[in-house]
């Protein structure tokens, strides 16, 4: 079990990035009013619940600039729509694209949410664990960089300390000697590099790299509760997929907007949909309040 | 040719106008997000299963993770300049001196894992789609050339050139195209030539940032690499 990571973020990556291609998924593909606010809060409250109060803060103002954005730019650009409201410099501004831009504002809004989250839930090992056996070449290649990321920065500063030490300081003198400096730096820093990959390559080799029979290393496992999780989530997007499909949730927004009436079974879908969207955050609470019960009874 | 590849080539070729041809019969909501999203991730599918089914060896896999981690640290270090970042360069010469193939692995790659830094989002795709074709189209238009002679030859006001035009029009335009199929509910011409405007000073100095990266470093890092193809018999096409 890994430190600091909420009870969704433990279940196996396959099922963190099943859902998350779910959620993102049919909120970009299915712009429904309904469905839109329910992602949008779900997305909302899990960035809450994982980044707290003040991450909300920092990051929330920039999610909100680019909301008013859409539903500003979608009105002024988009004149489909029977309803026209008034004219603005000679162009009509229709209610149904108002209300569309309202609608493509919480699709953004929702999607980058789960954006925020998905950059801290879906760590890059995830990400390894989901696409290595489909693609090894190029997960191995993605993970060397993430490797060699943090490493060249140290060595840089190690050759421009050295450079500097013999009067080729990068952060003095001229711009025209500052940027003589620093290509020397870079090209330090690449023979280095391409020396260090020469090496690493080498012994990969020697380790027997290209064999048959080698796998990848993951240290993920896929539980019992994984494929429960996976089977819930797979069955709830398949309920919303067929109610979509079938016609139970249509919204339409041109030539007029137009949701059709609300049926026990459209709520019935949303409360699905609510399901998946919520499921994140439910099982952190959960989590929390088994953990919190625990300790009562000690 | 590897079955996976083939498949894949299948995939684009049937599967771009199939989703065309839906989105056209079906008419679902926001089908200019998804069925862009759909043509950019498949047309970059052909070149992953190549670069998979050739099995590169190591030499050549840890090579690629060097160039795309030296144009992401490139991309972080010059994190207090918008725009002006080495990576479109670093992936142009990749291109150019390592070939096409190598060109799209790096510059995809480099696109991907460096939102791992700036974030995720849905741009991700076009940017990875963007940097690709720069290095691919280095890759056609020069690796041949650079091939024979051991370095830039003359060939380095050209590849200026290639840099800046390539990073404004290719990279520019599918990126800004992206931010259209984003923002707009439909691609009208108004709306995208408001994006595509308001995109040109971000365009220009990134342009001019390939431009400067390139004049500075191309010759270093092409002699560099060619030296590394010669001693390893690595890259050859």
């Amino acid at each position: 079990m890994r430190n600091n990571e909420d009870a969704f973020s433990t279940l196996h990556p396959t099922v963190v990035f099943g859902h998350f291609v779910t959620v993102v998924g049919v909120s970009v593909v299915f712009l429904h009013p309904l469905i839109l606010a329910v992602s949008f809060v779900g997305a909302l409250a899990y960035v809450c619940y994982l980044k707290g109060w003040s991450g909300i803060r920092k990051m929330f103002p920039g999610v909100l600039a680019m909301m008013v954005f859409a539903a500003l730019f979608n009105p002024i650009f988009n004149h489909r729509g029977m309803t026209i409201l008034c004219y603005w410099y000679d162009n009509p501004i229709t209610l149904e694209s108002i209300l569309y831009g309202l609608a493509a504002s919480l699709m953004i809004g929702a999607v980058l949410l789960w954006f925020v989250s998905y950059n801290q839930v879906m760590t890059s090992d995830k990400f390894l664990c989901v696409f290595g056996r489909m693609i090894p070449a190029l997960s191995l290649t993605f993970s060397m960089v993430l490797r060699f990321l943090p490493r060249y920065f140290v060595q840089a500063k190690h050759i421009a300390a050295a450079q500097r030490g013999i009067g080729r300081d990068v952060f003095s003198g001229s711009w025209y000697a500052r940027a003589r400096h620093g290509s020397a730096v870079f090209s330090i820093m690449l023979t280095w590099a391409l020396e260090n990959a020469v090496d690493t390559s080498d012994s990969m080799l020697a380790r027997g790299y290209g064999l048959p029979g080698r796998t990848a290393y993951t240290d993920f496992r896929f539980r019992q509760r994984d494929l429960a999780a996976g089977v819930t989530l797979g069955g709830g997007l398949l309920v919303v997929i067929v109610a979509i499909v079938a016609g139970v949730l249509r919204a339409n927004y041109f030539p007029i907007f137009d949701l059709n009436a609300a049926s026990y079974l459209s709520w019935l879908v949303i409360a699905v949909w609510g399901l998946i969207c919520a499921t994140p955050l439910i099982m952190g609470l959960r989590e929390e309040a088994v953990w919190r019960s625990l300790r009562l009874n000690l | 040719m590897n079955r996976r590849v083939i498949l894949t080539w299948v995939l684009a070729l049937v599967g771009i106008p199939a989703v065309i041809v839906c989105s056209v019969l079906f008419r679902f909501d926001r089908s200019y997000y998804f069925v862009s999203l759909v043509i950019i991730v498949l047309a970059m599918l052909p070149f992953f299963a190549a670069f998979e089914g050739r099995r590169p060896q190591a030499r050549e896999i840890v090579i690629i993770a060097t160039l795309t981690a030296i144009a992401v640290a490139g991309r972080a270090a010059f994190f207090m300049l918008p725009q002006f970042k080495p990576s479109a360069a670093i992936v142009i010469i990749t291109g150019a001196s390592l070939g096409r193939e190598s060109g799209f692995i790096v510059g995809a790659l480099t696109g991907f894992v460096s939102n791992f830094v700036f974030g995720h989002g849905p741009w991700t795709p076009w940017q990875m789609f963007a940097y690709g074709l720069l290095g691919f189209l280095a890759g056609v238009i020069f690796s041949k050339r650079l091939a024979k002679t051991s370095g830039l030859g003359g060939y380095k006001p050209l590849l200026i050139l290639y840099g800046a035009l390539g990073t404004f029009i290719i990279y520019g335009l599918l990126v800004d195209t992206a931010s259209v199929m984003i923002w707009a509910s439909s691609f009208t011409w108004s709306a995208a030539k408001l994006v595509y405007l308001s995109g040109v000073p971000f365009n220009l100095i990134h342009a001019l940032a390939s431009a400067v990266f390139l004049a500075l470093l191309a010759t270093l890092l092409t002699e560099k690499l060619a030296r590394l193809k010669r001693r390893y018999g690595l890259f050859q096409p």
